[in-house]
């Protein structure tokens, strides 16, 4: 309990710090929050465009397509904003030996990596998503009984987990080979097939999304039982599942890298 | 200082590391790519010293001997391929969280501040991170400020300090805690004299008032002279020597130096020391630049008088000296000769 407190506790001032850091170049964040603004209204413009093009896709109308799509940008979204910091073990923390740092400190190394940034730019995906999401509604012919939406807000923290626990499996590879990066990459961008309802997809593309880098439980998968009410057990337990075993691995990975990393010549 | 009490104990340690070789060339990576050929390079060769409690241990050696990969060891950032180390009792790489709470660590070719933000940003949130009480973190702070003399820069941010306020505005981040135990690689590193100088005041101090043990690395050796009275050199993964300063020297110390101005460079080229004496290269070396004229010999293998005698003898000089070599010289020689077992 105490150790989940002083967690919370290191969370907020990393937090509260990152806000100060952005605000020490004010010109920059304005700018930033300008342009942040003008993408999201043309990205929504873009999907408004190719939605109105679609009538229903093998079975799923338009409303819920917007939904599926929607909901798949939430945890993305959340992840993007709070644990941004992964790509950059990939990418050069490790290769250039500034892990030192977290291995001297009296903190776990993967919750210092994991809180020490916030990335801005994710609030994008995060409104996006509750926008498409909220619009979605009124062409849904869904009852909302109570037990539909607990289920949709708690089945959020897990399948962002699904998101950072892959990401903490693919960047703590750089631990053995320095840099991971274009790993980390590569399996994220796989989530890019959660927007739409999986059954769209041939077969095998269904089982790899399914069972082993899981995006389909992020979105589609908890959408049938929101939407349509079908088999809670599998479509909300098995994104709780896989992101537990997919957290566990991240940190038994991540771990076993602790041991391999070589820092770098100074 | 009490010595009687092991700080540290580092025993056989070792550190080996895998090397991908590659030829030149992209089309030697992209071979690699394909076959890679490893190697086996040894850091650390079973490496075993002591430091007592409150002692101020200056670990040397040359570039590339293994130095940083020790202190990486000690400070649990690298796994140990073989042996140990013990530093109060803890092993770091086991229980990393609480060990590290015991130590503090500067790597003067980095920093731990939080650079787009005022410094003190940086103590407050170091504070949360070790859990530092806040009244005894005032009283903290109110030392550190002092002897450190951070006041000037405190609210400035951590981008604009000079390197000399960001190596002490480090060294008081990792002070923070009141460590046991703090080690320090290249903390001197680019400063001028007169910075130099205030570290190693404030390093001395903290010492003396806090019997805080002290594992220093550096290429100046003044650093050593003034702070430490053992040395412990490595060379290449092994330790090469252990003790103090005046053992160095009088060991590897019978280095005499002479100097003397010629009355006309032509002069100075009638002497011929290596031929009268028979002397090797590892014994002497000579370097005449116009009239003047340094003579570096080992006084084991040529008396001093024999010395001067001889260059009396043959030519007419001013300005005759005779020193011993400083510590500077011993070390110069160690590192480009290796130590003969």
């Amino acid at each position: 309990m105490k150790t989940i407190r002083r967690m919370f506790r290191i969370h907020r001032i990393f937090l509260v710090q990152e806000l100060k850091r952005m605000m020490e170049y004010k010109g920059d964040f304005v700018v930033g929050i300008i342009g942040f603004l003008l993408i999201q209204l043309s990205n929504l413009l873009f999907l408004w465009i190719i939605f109105s093009q679609i009538p229903d896709l093998e079975g799923w109308s338009i409303s819920e397509i917007i939904f599926i799509y929607g909901l798949s940008l939430i945890p993305k979204g959340i992840d993007h904003f709070f644990f941004d910091n992964l790509w950059s073990i990939g990418y050069f923390i490790v290769r250039k030996g500034d892990f030192d740092k977290y291995l001297t400190r009296p903190v776990n190394t993967l919750f210092h990596v994991l809180v020490e940034k916030i990335q801005i730019d994710a609030l994008g995906e995060l409104i996006m998503g509750i926008v498409l999401v909220c619009s979605s509604v009124a062409g849904l012919q869904v009852e909302w009984d109570a037990f539909r939406i607990i289920g949709m807000i708690l089945i959020i923290p897990f399948i962002t987990l699904i998101f950072t626990g892959i990401k903490t499996i693919t960047a703590a590879i750089a631990f053995w080979t320095k840099r991971s990066g274009n790993v980390i990459y590569m399996f994220y961008m796989f989530n890019d097939f959660a927007k739409y309802p999986a059954t769209i997809y041939s077969r095998w593309v269904q089982n790899i999304i399914t069972y082993i880098i899981p995006f389909a439980l992020t979105s589609y998968f908890p959408a049938l039982f929101i939407l349509k009410g079908e088999n809670p057990l599998f479509n909300l337990g098995m994104p709780v599942l896989a992101s537990l075993v997919l957290m566990t691995a991240g940190i038994l990975v991540w771990n076993k890298g602790l041991k391999a990393y070589e820092s770098a010549g100074s | 200082m009490n010595t009687e009490l092991k700080m540290i104990t580092v025993d056989k340690l070792r550190k080996e590391f895998k090397k991908t070789v590659k030829e030149p060339g992209l089309k030697g990576s992209i071979k690699s790519l394909f076959r890679p050929k490893t190697e086996k390079v040894i850091a650390v060769q079973d490496i075993s010293f002591e430091v007592g409690q409150g002692e101020i241990l200056g670990f040397i050696g040359p570039n590339g001997a293994g130095k940083s990969t020790v202190i990486k060891m000690l400070t649990g950032i690298l796994t140990p391929t073989a042996g140990s180390c013990t530093i109060n009792g803890k092993n770091p790489t086991q229980n990393r969280r609480s060990y590290v709470k015991e130590i503090g660590v500067v790597f003067g070719q980095r920093t731990q501040l939080w650079w787009d933000l005022p410094l003190r940003e940086t103590y407050s949130v170091l504070k949360e991170i070790y859990e530092v009480p806040e009244d005894s973190y005032k009283k903290r702070m109110d030392f550190l400020t002092e002897v450190l003399e951070l006041d000037r820069f405190i609210t400035s941010p951590v981008r604009t300090l000079s390197l000399g306020q960001r190596m002490r505005a480090d060294i008081a981040a990792s002070l923070l805690h009141s460590p046991k135990v703090l080690f320090l690689d290249e903390p001197t590193i680019g400063l001028d004299v007169v910075v130099k100088e205030n570290i190693r005041r404030a390093i001395e101090h903290i010492n003396r008032q806090e019997q805080t043990t002290v594992i220093l690395t550096t290429h100046d050796l003044a650093d050593i002279e003034q702070l430490s009275k053992r040395i412990v050199m490595i060379d290449k993964g092994v330790k090469v020597f252990d003790g103090t300063i005046a053992s160095l020297k009088q060991q590897y110390g019978q280095i005499r130096e002479m100097s003397f101005e010629a009355d006309s460079p032509k002069a100075a080229a009638v002497l011929n020391y290596a031929e009268h004496f028979g002397l090797s290269e590892d014994n002497f070396s000579v370097e005449a630049e116009g009239k003047s004229v340094k003579v570096r010999f080992n006084s084991a293998a040529v008396p001093v008088s024999e010395m001067l005698s001889y260059t009396l003898g043959k030519i007419s000089v001013s300005d005759i000296s005779v020193k011993d070599a400083d510590i500077e010289e011993i070390i110069r020689r160690l590192y480009e000769q290796g130590v003969e077992e």
